[in-house]
């Protein structure tokens, strides 16, 4: 049997009916992988992934229904699994090993998964390509010669080139929409809250969230379900009902109301994706959907808010990284100052230090006032004019990227050109409102498009709902 | 809107806050990159946020658990990821003389 062809869902079924055994699946996508490591998707599988899967069959045998029993799954090099290496494809953090789980592995495991490996990123998450690892890129799935998004980019290659069903990412601007754009996969980034951020290693703490990349959208909605819920660890975590987002696809989008963006109807003009995204927004109107023309008159003021935000956020949580504590330190230190200064400066790689010293400015004395206080107000009046769209609106539909995966090395030595990937990603991020990204049509050359749903806070279903729609109807 | 400009001071500077050494040449490269940086981020400058009330809270539903004391991570668990210890601390060359 082909498992990489089933949806999660099917497989899922299969297991728990023991038509299949966890150990014949893991072993099946481990294969896969080893074929596929030209891909450089996954940096590790564990070396007891196949202890872990006859375990879960045990439980299986003994009536064991969880929602992800047998199942393996790929998480992201910034997710802790305790006694694993979480690297976050860093040098500096090469050999660190978690010492407790991550609140998402911990709800998985509960579910019974069994978590084989871990994805290449860019490195700490900063990266629209995951060009940025110290491990190498990943490439894309659909075509080597392209990337494959970042930062989550080695998580999307994993799903997209089927080596496991499911896996996880984190998305801080854009980190797993853009990616599942570019392999024509589906992710989704939840509203900031719903999943907790415990054991994820942070980067700009308070717009990021971990989420789940899949090969369709119900798969989507079944995965979300099982990553959400509080901790007590995280503050920042929502303690409310989890909603079972599946049955919120109704089928049907009659009298939904979508709200089409006055800014970026501009944006679009003359992009790659014009087209496809003209056509997502007739189908839904042919299909019952009203269309709801509205404006976020600061929308093209998202990015420049968030390479404040997030390079300050970074710089400090980056601060904790001092060859004390975390696995490097320079050989070449003779005293603490030079412990901090070698080992930062041999382990950290060129974007990361980019960003710290981006960070530093923005929070330096003299221009706080001017950037980061700005960018936090600014952040509150986007939230102001998005409350306005969503109080007519039940989503807005935008692109997701400007155009399909670029070349490898295409952007590398431009970073603006590279900021700006997250060009429609971003708004999400910073209203912590939910986004998700679906595949919408290819180019001539066979590479997907994709077109971004994001809905009012806590409305993940929503999305789900009108992403399923189009998965099922739209012929681009 | 004219170009914030960046001086190898203001460069140098920052390295000095961010801990991380850098060549002479790298120092000189940040340069024109911080000032494209920059032209990005200074359009924030412009826009008008006088009537909005800054707000630095996560999430409006956001809650904070019991004030009550729990058992932490083991002590040797948590140095086994440091590059030196000594007696359950952890360890930097001497400091004082």
């Amino acid at each position: 049997m082909k498992f990489e062809e089933l949806s999660l869902i099917e497989l899922v079924k299969l297991l728990q009916e023991q038509k299949v055994s966890s150990v014949e699946v893991t072993k099946y996508f481990i294969e896969r992988i080893k074929e596929k490591q030209n891909l450089n998707a996954v940096l590790e599988v564990y070396d007891d992934a196949i202890e872990q899967a006859e375990k879960a069959d045990e439980k299986i045998k003994n009536g064991f229904k969880g929602k992800l029993a047998g199942v393996p799954v790929i998480i992201k090099d910034n997710i802790l699994f305790k006694g694993k290496k979480a690297s976050c494809s860093s040098k500096f953090l090469e050999n660190y090993v978690a010492q407790y789980n991550s609140t998402v592995v911990e709800k998985m495991l509960n579910e019974g998964a069994v978590i084989i490996g871990r994805a290449n990123m860019d490195e700490f998450a900063m990266g629209s390509s995951t060009e940025n690892s110290a491990f190498g890129p990943t490439l894309n799935a659909l075509d080597p010669t392209r990337v494959p998004g970042g930062s989550s980019g080695g998580s999307a290659c994993a799903v997209a080139a089927g080596l496991c069903p499911v896996s996880l990412g984190t998305d801080t601007g854009g980190s797993i929409r853009q990616p599942a754009s570019y392999n024509g996969i589906v992710g989704i980034k939840p509203t900031y809250g719903r999943v907790s951020r415990y054991g994820v290693v942070a980067f700009a703490s308070s717009i990021e969230q971990v989420g789940p990349l899949t090969k369709n959208v119900k798969d989507n909605a079944y995965m979300l379900g099982v990553l959400s819920g509080g901790s007590e660890h995280d503050e920042t975590s929502l303690k409310i009902e989890v909603p079972d987002f599946l049955s919120q696809i109704k089928g049907d989008i009659k009298g939904i109301k979508v709200g089409v963006l006055k800014e970026v109807e501009e944006m679009v003009k003359g992009l790659d994706v014009e087209k496809t995204y003209h056509s997502v927004i007739d189908f839904l109107k042919a299909n019952g959907a009203e269309i709801v023309y509205s404006s976020i008159p600061d929308f093209a003021l998202t990015l420049p808010c968030y390479y404040i935000i997030a390079p300050a956020e970074a710089t400090s949580n980056l601060g904790r990284f001092d060859g004390v504590k975390y696995s490097r330190r320079s050989p070449k230190a003779t005293n603490v100052d030079e412990i901090y200064l070698k080992s930062r400066s041999e382990g950290f790689g060129k974007e990361v230090k980019r960003r710290i010293m981006l960070g530093n400015f923005v929070l330096s004395s003299g221009y706080f006032d001017a950037y980061y206080n700005k960018a936090k107000k600014l952040q509150q009046k986007l939230k102001i004019e998005a409350g306005k769209v969503f109080s007519k609106c039940d989503v807005i539909v935008l692109p997701t990227t400007t155009g399909v995966a670029f070349k490898l090395g295409a952007k590398s030595n431009d970073p603006i050109a590279m900021y700006k990937e997250d060009l429609f990603t971003i708004l999400a991020n910073i209203l912590g409102a939910p986004a998700l990204s679906l595949p919408c049509g290819k180019n001539e050359e066979g590479l997907p498009y994709g077109i971004q749903i994001i809905a009012n806070s806590l409305n993940e279903g929503m999305a789900y709902n009108v992403a399923d729609y189009i998965e099922k109807g739209y012929r681009g | 809107m004219e170009k914030t400009k960046v001086t190898i001071e203001e460069v140098k500077r920052l390295a000095g806050l961010s801990s991380l050494e850098f060549s002479e040449e790298e120092l000189k490269s940040f340069i024109p990159e911080f000032e494209n940086m920059l032209e990005l981020v200074d359009q924030v400058k412009n826009c008008d946020v006088s009537d909005v009330e800054v707000k630095y809270t996560s999430h409006k539903l956001a809650q904070l658990r019991e004030d009550c004391a729990k058992d932490s991570l083991p002590q040797e668990e948590i140095l086994l990821n440091s590059p030196k210890t000594k007696k359950g601390s952890f360890c930097v060359p001497k400091m004082l003389d």
